[in-house]
């Protein structure tokens, strides 16, 4: 092995995270060459292992990039230290979870193997808080636990039925004043610990990236969901996780946030379900329910730059009754609050509105409480992330394991009164989301930095990136350094921009399709705004597949034709684009509104995972549920500041 | 003495005394059911973690009264067999015992166990084939070959390729990076032994592209202090699962299981 190249790879070394490098030499010479230039740590990494003759490159990933690289997660991962995970089966662990998120194959407790087509690059297990471990210590019938009355049946947890039995019989123990009787400080702290120690383990820096997180799973006095995932920055977290039995309003997490964040430990929160929140994600008044003000709206937004879009659990863009006007609001809505069939109403749980409703604020009180960034991911319950539709295992363990148990393919036998599928709400549930950053690096700092900036985007699955910039001198489609100019000139997702003058800014909104899914169909600017003191909102086509053209007159580009055949889920090939990219000007543009835009892609319609599972049962896909769906992408918005 | 002995009455009594001993060991005649100090307590503390208060005596001596009659009654469910094909008694029982099963005496393993092991599964600790290379970007195969040829005459990379949001150069890219970024199938049509060269078009999920390979990092295993935390990892997983199975093979090893 050449000199240089020994002292080169220890220069990279030296000045990247992306390199683990250990270059181990035969000859003394060479050694003594490089020692000059070598780290230290590359020093004490030869001593200890044997004299090769070779060096040996672990790196598997490109160096920091300024203009950014898209990322793809999951920050909403259960294992069996959630309360519930645990009941449906699942005895995966933290460690389990980011093997599997690596590229890993994890047994599913109906006995399947899970693995991704390809490994994602950061993941965070978020495991509820409450009566984290305790459940999985209550099936060990050497632990005191195991005695607690609650505990009963614990160790004997049979089929589906039985297990959803038991799960609404802890969750509405947890609901008694009796909760905090199993809510086992030394169980917790245990688990705990090991949560955090696996995700500083699997930590790769440059590879793959993990956080210390959990969820903070709390509701209002009605069911209405008011769950968040805690995601923290560092390494380290807080003896315990802050929980709903320490209080149920999401206020006094952002307490207990603050000041932590004063102690040094950073950390944000992401709301999500808000679409099972029967309008108190986004409601109008505080907990107390006094009208919000501007304390409450930047502790709100220092604490929780973020909320899930998409999940498993339905996606909370907009819904039909909230947004008429746009064709594609019908999308895996999820009709009723969490864990309940108590229908969740849609006003104030949806992420539309809520902007609205924000910009309003803005508009007359001179305050945000809803400007907030966008992210999706899975909610899965089995430790394994499930967003595809062609390779889905639902997420409730033996639950909703197969297409019986989740309303896709008949029962054996038809239940009394006739009904052919199983008695679920499962069939609401859909096959989603992912998380994505444009980060530097693939590094905790890098990323986190992504989520604090709201430089962050959301996919019901597929890995389609989008970038978005608004400004006024931003640079034309086909420069070859777009991005940097752009970045250069403008703002970019997340971000606000003062308007300037009377004309529009420029907006650049480029898409670019997952090379293992479906092509795109069209890309589209969803712009809100205030007129005359009420909220609007528009749905505008900005570049369509096959190069037509929008129709200016409806804002809609022409059908393009792409079609499913749902007897084998194959479609229509050489119909959609690899990537579509617009240059936008709002003709309706007006300085003195407040105003948000956001970008919405869609692909080309796939099989929805319950056409899929009735494919290779062999049965027809149930007619009652859609058989197709649009994947999607949602960028965060650009806020517009008024000029006034 | 001698005349006692000679008492049948006695003898009657010695010997019906001592059947009835006998008879009241080996009969079905259940074992007392015992209300121990032990007992009480349990009882007691069981209500108070449930309750937050101890039990009054009224309470306690009802509490006891009800664990008399479901002892009665467990004995007596013993008695007559009714655990034996109970799904869910079984399925309790054999958790019990994996729970004692797997329980794995091995704390932390010496370093030289954990590189043996190491060595035996060594696939999981090898890294991919990794390629370093830049690519450009063509809509059309014409304007790729075109491309090719300008290229073959001299012309710079940079003027080359359209722009789409696929980077220019990837490092370090191993074959499933490649199929993930660019679609399915498409790492296999690169020849890897041309380096520094372009090559192509190859078909994309995006169009078709030019290559040219900088470097290629050839197969590597991992070195075992870079592997240590993945290595204990599996090897307490793999250790759980042998225990479990030994412990099984050693109870079917002394039971004869006939299939009829």
């Amino acid at each position: 092995m050449k000199r240089t190249t020994i002292a080169s790879l220890a220069n990279h070394f030296q000045h990247s995270r992306q390199f683990f490098l250990v270059a181990v030499v035969a000859a003394a010479t060479a050694l003594a060459g490089c020692s000059d230039q070598a780290a230290p740590e590359q020093q004490a990494a030869t001593a200890e292992t044997e004299i090769h003759s070779q060096a040996v490159n672990l790196a598997t990933a490109d160096a920091a990039n300024a203009d950014r690289n898209a990322y793809f997660g999951d920050l909403h991962v259960h294992t069996m230290y959630s309360f519930d995970a645990f009941i449906f089966g699942t005895t995966s662990s933290p460690d389990d979870a980011y093997e599997f998120a690596k590229g890993g194959t994890v047994v599913h407790p109906a006995g399947f193997d899970m693995t991704l087509n390809r490994p994602l690059d950061f993941y965070g297990v978020s495991d509820h808080a409450f009566y984290i471990g305790v459940l999985r210590e209550m099936a060990n019938p050497e632990s005191e636990i195991s005695k607690h009355e609650i505990a009963a049946g614990m160790t004997t947890l049979g089929d589906a039925a039985d297990r959803g039995r038991k799960f609404y019989e802890i969750f509405d123990f947890m609901q008694t004043e009796r909760a905090p009787e199993i809510n086992d400080p030394e169980i917790r702290k245990s688990a705990w610990e090991d949560i955090k120690a696996a995700a500083n383990r699997h930590n790769d820096p440059g590879n793959f990236t993990t956080f210390i997180a959990y969820e903070y799973t709390t509701s209002d006095r009605d069911q209405g969901n008011l769950h968040r995932n805690v995601i923290f920055r560092g390494d380290t977290a807080p003896e315990l996780p802050f929980s709903r039995i320490d209080s149920q309003n999401p206020e006094d997490l952002w307490k207990w946030m603050d000041s932590n964040r004063e102690q040094g430990i950073e950390s944000l929160a992401i709301p999500h379900n808000s679409n099972g929140s029967n309008g108190s994600m986004f409601a109008l008044v505080d907990w107390a329910g006094n009208p919000l003000d501007s304390a409450y709206s930047e502790q709100r937004m220092r604490n929780e730059p973020l909320v899930e879009i998409t999940q498993v659990k339905g996606t909370s863009d907009t819904h039909p009754a909230l947004s008429p006007n746009d064709e594609w609001s019908d999308f895996e809505i999820m009709k009723l609050r969490i864990a309940s069939r108590l229908e969740s109403k849609p006003n104030g749980s949806y992420i539309r509105e809520a902007y609205l409703n924000g910009i309003t604020l803005q508009d007359q009180q001179g305050f945000n409480p809803f400007k907030f960034g966008v992210i999706g991911s899975s909610d899965t319950h089995n430790a394994t992330y499930a967003g595809d539709e062609d390779n889905y295992w639902s997420k409730v363990g033996l639950r909703d394991s197969d297409g019986v148990l989740r309303g896709s393919v008949p029962l054996d036998e038809p239940r009394e009164g006739g009904e052919v599928y199983a008695d679920t709400y499962f069939n609401q549930w859909g096959a989603a989301g992912l998380a994505a950053v444009w980060a530097e690096e693939n590094t905790r700092d890098s990323i986190y930095d992504a989520f604090r900036r709201k430089e962050t985007f959301g996919t019901t699955g597929p890995r389609m990136k989008v970038r978005f910039f608004a400004g006024y001198d931003l640079p034309e489609l086909d420069d070859p350094n777009l991005v940097a100019r752009a970045y250069a000139n403008g703002v970019t997702m997340g971000g606000d921009l003062l308007a300037q003058s009377a004309e529009s800014p420029e907006f650049i909104a480029w898409v670019a399709r997952d090379a293992m899914s479906a092509p795109l169909q069209r890309v589209q600017i969803i712009k809100g705004w205030v007129q005359g003191g009420a909220a609007q909102e528009r749905v505008i086509d900005v570049a369509c597949s096959g190069g037509m053209a929008v129709d200016l007159a409806t804002n809609r580009c022409p059908d393009n034709g792409a079609s499913v055949d749902i007897g084998d889920c194959s479609i229509s090939s050489n119909v959609g684009e690899a990537e579509l990219k617009a240059k936008w000007r709002d003709p309706d543009f007006d300085p003195n509104q407040n105003a948000f835009y956001y970008v919405r892609a869609l692909e080309n319609p796939t099989c929805r995972w319950s056409t899929w599972d009735a494919v290779r049962a062999g049965v027809e896909p149930r007619a009652d549920m859609a058989t197709t769906i649009q994947e999607r992408v949602w960028s965060s918005p650009i806020w517009i500041t008024p000029a006034n | 003495m001698r005349s006692l002995l000679r008492q049948p009455f006695l003898w009657f009594l010695c010997i019906s005394g001592a059947l009835f001993v006998a008879d009241a060991r080996t009969s079905s005649q259940p074992e007392a059911i015992v209300v121990s100090p032990a007992v009480r307590q349990r009882i007691a503390l069981l209500w108070e973690t449930q309750m937050g208060t101890s039990p009054s005596a009224n309470e306690l001596e009802s509490l006891i009264a009800g664990w008399i009659e479901e002892e009665a009654l467990y004995r007596e469910a013993m008695r007559l067999g009714l655990d034996r094909e109970d799904s869910i008694i079984r399925r309790r029982l054999v958790q019990k015992l994996n729970f004692i099963a797997e329980s794995d005496p091995v704390a932390e393993p010496e370093d030289a166990t954990l590189e043996a092991f190491y060595e035996s599964n060594i696939a999981d600790y090898t890294l991919p084939e990794r390629l370093t290379f830049s690519q450009l970007t063509f809509g059309e195969e014409a304007s790729a070959l075109a491309a090719l040829d300008a290229l073959a005459s001299g012309a710079d990379a940079d003027t080359l390729g359209e722009s789409t949001m696929l980077n220019r150069t990837y490092s370090y890219r191993s074959a499933l990076d490649l199929n993930s970024t660019f679609g399915l199938g498409f790492a296999s049509q690169i020849d890897t032994t041309v380096l520094s060269s372009w090559q192509g078009p190859y078909k994309s999920s995006f169009g078709y592209h030019l290559i040219r390979l900088n470097s290629v990092e050839p197969e590597q295993a991992t070195p075992f202090f870079a592997a240590r935390d993945k290595v204990v990892r599996d090897y307490s997983q793999a250790n759980k699962k042998s225990a479990r199975q030994r412990y099984v093979e050693n109870l079917l090893e002394n039971t004869e299981i006939r299939i009829e």
